[in-house]
């Protein structure tokens, strides 16, 4: 209760206010305490002034009578008058008593003195020596009194509207946000007891709330897509690996009824061995797969060569496609870094050309190429002369376990365009497809960072841009490979 | 060789130990973490298998940092059912010097625990190697059998250098992958016995007694012997 952060913000706010009246009003109250205190000595004075020509003129007696007189009739109004003699005995005047601790020596003084009007007070009075008499002459506070309790009133109000006002708004600022707070508590209790459909309630003020909302959403859309991802990846697990188990089991079970000779014993191990490997190489593909999509691979990030990398992996593939009598290119100039996990690059590679050997005809042709996209993109593209896929298959394809009417018949899993997809997503990338007449192109897009090699090399070999202004005028590169040759431009 | 195993589930221990004493090797067993740091700390062992995922609260990498910390040198292969990418650095980097994902093949442990045995006794890169009257000089790159010269492609050369310095010993697919082109992946063509055939070609091709062999089951082997 005590802990809310709106609260305790409003008190903060309440203090600070609160210390910066106190400021303000305190210079106000000194400079007004002296104006007055200086103004009143002026009074004193001249009240002080003219008794004194009175005395010079006619003398003692006279001083003593007029200042009697003034006190009788009342019309000393709120003057504090006393005359007394050298040994300070009140000779005339409304003060019983030389005050105490007042000195008999001329000057300003404040002192408390005993009225009868308004006993004691404490004020301003002068002291005047009229040869061996001394004359004190004050005023009474009556006049200024209010005006200073008023000052005290005003300064005690603001404070005390202030703090009221402050709490009032901490309170409420506190309600306000404790709805919100709980609404958002609601919702991801919700969340957590296993809904993930709900989102959290945005408003369109975009406050730091609000934000704050946003960004958890976001989180929450990520979630959602891993969980749904995962419960496919359990379907397919559920969906793909009954078949081989499924063989495998009746295999196991026909050994342990028929039992055939050695012989055909020995073989159906063998054949029940590769079953096995069958399920194991799946269930590396899918937990490859959730690994990737988890994005925990980022970590091994480094900076390598695509065009290095994509001339290994042809390298690596051309006997396989000499030996199908397949014409297996490659187009790339190189250096072209990217950011990315090795490991991951060349499995999407090696599955891209897997598929491309897969479905080229005999003595078909692929071609793969690596190039500068933009300044920002690279791409690796993959082009075979096969069957191609239909229109309808495209989204498919990249489903996980999908497999096309043309790779029926064919080993492999159905894992292979997924991985590849979800390695381009894991690197901030796109997988394309498009239709050639015949066959399948697949663009693996990398985003690159600048180009060590001036991006207009490339450019101009891959026929993505004007040709840049070159030293070499003459020489117009024809392809990609030729470009390396050309001095930069 | 002398072999420490250190394996909590006893049907793997069984099946390891079984299949590791029929090709000639002695095998000590522990099952348990505390038990195998003993063991690995006190006994001297040509190769050990440690198990990732061990009961108690020594687990494998632990076991292989105090033994790596204690200044044994001893070439530990990991077996773990975690195939993740990030484990298997993990585990290489603890200080293991090779990493085999549960469910495996026996001939592949058998065919990494050679490999890892010869890495260990300290070959000379740079000295010639030979098997029968194959002969491959590391430095010059020339490669002759016989008295012919044989011409080799850069990853020729490479795969067949891999293969010639495990001589006689079962070389499987996905180590070619691993050590010759550096994949950590399964090619779901059989890319690596196109190379093979290729390879086969250039070396045993014209000559009576082929020296470069298919295991069945398991990989390939380059051997002079029957």
């Amino acid at each position: 209760m005590m802990r809310s952060s709106a609260l305790s913000l409003a008190l903060g706010y309440v203090a600070l206010g609160i210390a910066a009246l106190v400021l303000f009003a305190a210079p106000l109250w000194y400079a007004w305490q002296v104006t007055i205190r200086d103004g009143r000595n002026e009074i004193l004075q001249a009240d002080a002034q003219r008794l004194a020509d009175l005395y010079r003129r006619d003398g003692s007696a006279s001083l003593k009578n007029f200042i009697d007189a003034r006190v009788h009739m009342q019309i000393a109004g709120d003057r504090i008058l006393l005359l007394t003699d050298s040994s300070l005995q009140p000779l005339a005047g409304n003060l019983s008593d030389w005050p105490h601790n007042l000195p008999a020596a001329p000057g300003n003084y404040r002192v408390e003195v005993d009225t009868a009007d308004h006993g004691i007070q404490s004020t301003l009075v002068h002291v005047t020596q009229l040869g061996n008499l001394y004359l004190l002459v004050g005023r009474d506070n009556k006049l200024f009194a209010p005006l200073e309790r008023r000052f005290w009133y005003g300064l005690t109000a603001a404070i005390a509207v202030l703090s009221i006002a402050g709490l009032l708004v901490g309170l409420i600022t506190r309600r306000a946000l404790m709805s919100r707070v709980h609404s958002i508590r609601r919702t991801i209790s919700a969340i957590i007891h296993g809904d993930l459909k709900h989102r959290l309630p945005a408003h369109s003020s975009g406050d730091e709330l609000d934000t704050l909302a946003g960004t958890i959403n976001g989180m929450l859309d990520q979630i959602e897509l891993l969980v749904h991802g995962v419960r496919n990846v359990s379907n397919s697990i559920a969906h793909d690996l009954r078949t081989p188990l499924a063989e495998l089991r009746s295999r196991l079970e026909e050994l342990a009824l028929i039992r055939p000779s050695p012989e055909r014993t020995f073989g159906e191990i063998d054949a029940a061995v590769a079953d096995v490997d069958r399920v194991i190489r799946i269930f590396d593909a899918l937990l490859r797969l959730a690994e990737i999509d988890a994005g925990m691979r980022r970590s091994g990030f480094q900076s390598l060569d695509l065009v290095d990398m994509a001339s290994a992996a042809v390298e690596f593939y051309a006997p396989a496609a000499e030996l199908k009598r397949t014409e297996l290119g490659f187009h790339g100039a190189g250096p072209l870094s990217v950011m990315g996990d090795p490991i991951l690059l060349a499995q999407a590679l090696g599955n891209l050309i897997d598929n491309a050997l897969k479905y080229a005809p005999e003595n078909g042709s692929i071609d793969v190429v690596v190039r500068r996209r933009s300044d920002t993109t690279a791409e690796i593209s993959v082009t075979d002369d096969g069957p191609g896929i239909k229109d309808s298959e495209k989204s498919k394809v990249l489903e996980r376990f999908y497999r096309g009417d043309a790779s029926r018949g064919t080993p492999g899993v159905g894992l292979g365009l997924s991985v590849v997809h979800a390695v381009a997503k894991l690197h901030g990338g796109a997988l394309e497809l498009s239709e050639r007449s015949p066959g399948l192109k697949v663009v693996l897009v990398l985003p690159c960072g600048d180009a060590h090699t001036p991006p207009g090399v490339l450019a101009a070999g891959a026929d993505a841009g004007p040709a840049p202004p070159s030293p070499v005028a003459t020489a117009t590169p024809a392809s990609a490979a030729a470009a390396t040759t050309t001095p930069g431009g | 060789m002398k072999i420490l195993l250190v394996e909590d589930n006893e049907r793997v221990s069984q099946f390891v130990i079984k299949g590791l004493q029929e090709a000639g090797h002695t095998i000590d067993h522990a099952s348990n973490g505390r038990e195998g740091m003993f063991l690995g700390a006190s006994e001297p062992y040509d190769v050990i298998i440690m198990d990732r995922m061990l009961p108690g609260d020594i687990d494998g990498l632990a076991i292989i940092e105090v033994l790596r910390k204690a200044g044994k040198h001893t070439p530990i292969l990991i077996l773990s059912a975690l195939s993740e990418v990030d484990d298997r650095i993990r585990g290489l980097r603890s200080g293991g010097d090779d990493y085999l994902t549960k469910p495996f093949a026996f001939g592949e442990l058998l065919a990494r625990l050679d490999a890892l045995h010869r890495r260990a006794q300290g070959v000379n890169r740079e000295s010639p190697l030979s098997v029968g009257d194959l002969h491959m000089d590391p430095l010059t790159r020339k490669v002759t059998r016989g008295d012919r010269q044989i011409a080799l492609q850069p990853r020729e050369f490479k795969l067949l250098e891999y293969l010639m310095r495990h001589a006689d010993q079962v070389v499987t697919r996905t180590m070619l992958l691993e050590n010759v082109w550096d994949y950590h992946f399964d090619p779901q063509t059989n890319v690596v016995d196109v190379h093979i055939s290729k390879l086969r070609q250039k070396i045993d091709a014209e000559f009576e007694r082929p020296l470069l062999r298919t295991v069945r089951n398991a990989g390939y082997m380059v051997t002079a012997g029957e």
